[in-house]
């Protein structure tokens, strides 16, 4: 889909000279940076429950937040009009920062700039052309086909649920950066019953950077969410919690990425690093996992939900090695970190909307192919646990302690995966378990599914993962 | 900052709007926030942040048909075509007789003036940016105190925030509420090394909705500080299953359970551990949990919930019997029960003791781990889960031994693990001391047999 400046330009109801005439307010106290950040975004939903699509809704959000940097330091204000007058009074409550700091002038990195030159979202219509009634036989099919494969299905419920962003940027450097982020979500939940009364939810939920038709009418993915739903059924009738205790643990490929993003991912995070407050702060350049180990942080990836044409300061999306073979390479950089370490920022610099300053975020982050059979890592565990799927997990990143929920998992024994289990965590160290990996799969995955990464703003991230085993974790069980 | 005659006015003509368009009723909330935040780092100012929110939510009911709609572009002639176009688009979703508005008698009629709560502070005007600064610079850890016997502060962050937030709802059926609120609220969050380059983070925030009844704001510095301390070198205890006190800081994290299992939507979705057990007995004797929204000056204290039904003081559980479910109109309906409120406002867990144990007047986490002799000292949660289906549950914890009546040596890496009515079948103590500032009025809790894992 095309849009030129003049189009974002007509969005907000704002000139060029405006653009600058905010700039120079907003700078009017001192300061070495400042930019602006214009949002339009729609938010449309519609939900089938009871098996009827009864529920929809529509929302909008507007508004233009405005920055002065000076040093490390931030003032931040916003304004939900963009009429000059409320922009400039933001503009001046975010240049308030300027009286305080005795030293903020140094201008930090410029960026390049563009009307959307990269292009990670593919899309041909707008979700806002859409009415509710084009969603209807997709939802009602899932409804439908879930019912037929499990008979004992007593609730079901489908949820399609579509962003749709305007975004314009402009800084200090005179750099003009617009996009316009497409982003969708699937989710599907089930509650079976069977005959002994036992009941269990199953969900699965897709995600993707995408216009409406790549889901409307699409076969596979009808399919796809219908077999997901239902994948864990009679084993989590079936699971048991397992004794617990210490053993080496196999994590799936693909959704255990979440525990490199929870355990390790936010540990690189250079606002932490910055701060001196993440474990990995002055690990730069030393190693921090075994040889043959890579880690990844990636907005280029097409589609994909953590994907970023440009970060939410206007720096190009861009795939960021954070380790390379064991060695650590690259933090995660802001603007303000990247002036503050004198390196280039990496374009993670994100934020939930116009509302909130940016700071340094992941995107999709996974760990590349090892050279290891998937079959051979699970056939050299005597005793362990398989980790198919975590969920709720949580990590301290200045210890860098993290404890994952097993949500669907097997009990390893004698090389072969056997009982499903339930009801446990894995808790451990991130940097320790690091160096406890000794197999990496060939089969790398990334897992498409709707993260959400919570660190004080809800921000749109993926993750992934080869199958690994970690020699020792605590698996709490009995 | 609050509402002017000229935003209800807004409110009311998106109403008349919803009707010209073809709605047969609608429900209209309007909110508006303005908050500033000074936040410190090590002592210098980091970030000042001011924000003003203002937005409108819709709720549309259209030829037995129902959608949610929100906007904040407020001009009129915005408001109207985005109107317009909700009917319209609601008139394309599947018909649903359950949906409609609760009927007028069981709404507020009291809640005109937006301050009958004794939420709102009227300093809050008084509030200038030079004492935003002052109060933001006092939140701060003093510089001579940022090094102990083998460890140093490497990261000090503070803030100072205030925020005045009004919110106005009315409907179709003649229902009119406001709310309105002050908050004022200091935080500290301190990064501590030791000599081996080990970290420790601890945070501490206290709030309240008048100005003057803040405590001294360099409190949070020194309570998160000494709390990073006491963590250092910890280990793992042994398992087993042992008795456990639980911070009141963190008791939520065992509340919240019980109330996901008593809200409508767990009911029909046949997610609750709780489904068809109202007026049962089924957690200990002990175990008395009240809402009183009545509770004026308490944060979440209210009129009226979110379809503006009147909230009443009542009880939650019982000596242990389930008295409420939250169920909404919508739900009643579906459920065929009778409609309750939509949730909790100031959920209060009542003070209790169990049998041979003597309940002191200062029943709190000292008094407790004194009574309770032997066992761990919950004071965070780290990761873990609760089976919304069957109420089994598994935790990370972090926190300290109790030996012999006193707190011990921290541990961290262990888990709890268990069933939530079995956990609340094994209270042994609540105390007396909720915090004052957060909605959820929970005490220091004590358990017996409970399942530690390291």
């Amino acid at each position: 889909m095309t849009r030129d400046k003049k189009y974002y330009l007509d969005t907000f109801r704002v000139t060029e000279p405006m653009l600058d005439r905010l700039i120079a307010t907003a700078m009017s106290n001192g300061g070495g940076y400042s930019d602006l950040y214009f949002e339009y975004s729609t938010f449309t939903e519609v939900t089938l429950r009871d098996g009827q699509v009864n529920l929809g809704g529509f929302h909008e959000d507007y508004g233009v937040g405005i920055r002065v940097l000076c040093g490390d330091k931030t003032g931040y204000a916003f304004s939900e009009s963009t009429r000059e007058a409320d922009m400039l009074a933001a503009a001046k409550a975010a240049g308030v920062i300027a009286l305080s700091v005795k030293d903020g002038s140094a201008p930090g990195h410029r960026a390049g700039c563009g009307v959307r030159s990269n292009d990670f979202y593919p899309q041909k219509e707008s979700w806002r052309e859409c009415t509710n009634d084009m969603f209807v036989p997709m939802m009602t099919e899932i409804d439908r086909r879930i019912r037929e494969a499990e008979p004992r299905a007593v609730k079901v419920l489908v949820r399609l649920s579509a962003t749709e962003s305007d975004i314009m940027m402009y800084n200090s450097f005179r750099e003009l950066t617009c996009d316009f982020r497409p982003i969708y979500s699937l989710v599907v939940s089930a509650t079976i019953q069977n005959e002994k009364g036992q009941t269990v939810n199953c969900n699965a939920n897709k995600s993707f950077r995408q216009g409406p038709e790549c889901v409307i009418g699409n076969e596979a993915l009808i399919s796809e969410m219908v077999a997901k739903t239902l994948k864990y059924v009679d084993d989590s009738f079936e699971a048991k919690r397992p004794k617990g205790g210490q053993m080496p643990v196999v994590m799936g490929a693909g959704a255990s990425g979440i525990l490199l993003h929870e355990a390790m991912g936010h540990a690189f995070e250079a606002d932490f690093i910055r701060k001196g407050s993440s474990i990995f702060t002055g690990k730069m350049g030393q190693r921090v996992c075994p040889e043959g180990i890579t880690i990844i942080d990636d907005a280029t990836i097409g589609a994909n939900r953590g994907a970023c044409n440009y970060d939410d300061e206007g720096v190009a999306g861009q795939k960021t090695v954070m380790v390379r073979d064991g060695i650590l390479e690259s933090f995660l950089h802001d603007r303000i970190s990247a002036a503050h370490f004198g390196v280039a920022p990496t374009g993670n610099g994100r934020r939930e909307c116009f509302r909130n300053n940016p700071i340094p975020r992941m995107r999709a982050t996974y760990m590349e192919n090892g050279n290891c059979n998937p079959a051979d890592i699970i056939a050299s565990v005597g005793k362990g646990i398989y980790v198919d799927e975590f969920g709720n997990g949580q990590v301290k990143i200045g210890e860098g302690d993290f404890t994952f929920y097993v949500r669907n998992g097997y009990l390893i024994e004698n090389g072969r995966l056997t009982r499903p289990v339930k009801d446990i965590n894995i808790i451990g160290n991130g940097p320790q378990a690091l160096t406890q990996i000794s197999m990496v799969g060939n089969d790398a995955t990334i897992e498409d599914s709707s993260w959400t990464c919570g660190k004080g703003q809800s921000v749109a991230v993926s993750c992934g993962m080869p199958t690994v085993l970690v020699n020792g974790l605590t698996v709490g069980g009995e | 900052m609050r509402f002017t005659e000229e935003d209800i006015e807004i409110a009311r003509f998106c109403l008349e709007e919803a009707k010209r368009h073809g709605a047969a009723d609608a429900r209209v909330s309007l909110s508006k926030c303005v908050s500033d935040t000074y936040s410190m780092r090590d002592g210098e100012l980091d970030s000042v942040n001011h924000s003003a929110d203002c937005g409108i939510s819709i709720g549309l009911f259209v030829d037995g048909r129902r959608g949610n709609y929100s906007t904040n572009r407020m001009e009129k002639d915005t408001l109207s075509r985005f109107i317009r176009n909700a009917v319209a688009s609601t008139r394309l979703l599947a018909e649903e007789k359950a949906y409609r508005l609760p009927d007028a008698d069981r709404c507020a009629k009291n809640a005109t003036e937006g301050t009958e709560m004794g939420l709102f502070d009227e300093k809050y005007y008084q509030v200038t940016d030079q004492e935003r600064l002052r109060m933001s610079k006092a939140t701060c850890l003093p510089k001579k105190k940022y090094r102990g016997e083998g460890w140093k502060v490497v990261n000090c962050e503070s803030e100072y925030m205030d925020s005045i937030s009004d919110s106005i709802t009315m409907d179709t059926h003649g229902f009119f509420g406001r709310a309105s609120e002050t908050t004022f609220m200091i935080s500290c969050e301190i990064t501590i090394e030791d000599r081996e380059g080990n970290k420790y983070n601890a945070y501490d925030w206290d709030a309240d909705s008048f100005m003057d009844k803040l405590p001294r704001p360099g409190i949070c510095a020194e309570n998160a500080l000494k709390t990073a301390i006491s963590q250092m070198n910890p280990g793992k205890s042994r398992g087993g299953r042992r008795k456990m006190v639980v911070d009141r800081k963190v008791a939520s994290k065992l509340v919240a359970p019980i109330m996901n299992a008593l809200y409508d939507s767990s009911l029909i979705n046949k997610t609750s551990f709780l489904m068809d057990k109202q007026d049962q007995k089924v957690f200990s004797g002990l175990l008395t949990l009240m809402d009183f929204p009545m509770a004026k000056g308490l944060p979440g204290a209210r009129l009226f919930d979110f379809e503006g039904v009147a909230t009443e003081d009542r009880p939650i559980i019982e000596n242990g019997v389930i008295k409420t479910y939250f169920v909404t109109t919508y739900y009643s309906e579906k459920l065929n029960i009778p409609p309750t409120v939509s949730s909790p406002s100031v959920p209060t867990l009542m003070p209790c003791a169990a049998e041979g144990m003597e309940m002191k007047d200062e029943w709190d986490l000292d008094a407790i781990v004194k009574a309770v002799g032997n066992g761990v000292l919950v004071t965070g949660f780290n990761g873990g889960n609760c089976n919304d289906t069957t109420g089994d549950f598994s935790y990370g914890i972090e926190g300290f031994t109790i030996k012999n009546g006193k707190i011990g040596k921290p541990v961290h890496e262990m888990l709890i693990t268990g069933n939530f009515l079995e956990l609340w079948n094994h209270l042994l103590a609540a105390g007396n001391d909720p915090r004052r500032c957060t909605r959820w009025q929970l005490p220091t809790l004590a358990f017996e047999d409970v399942s530690f894992s390291a």
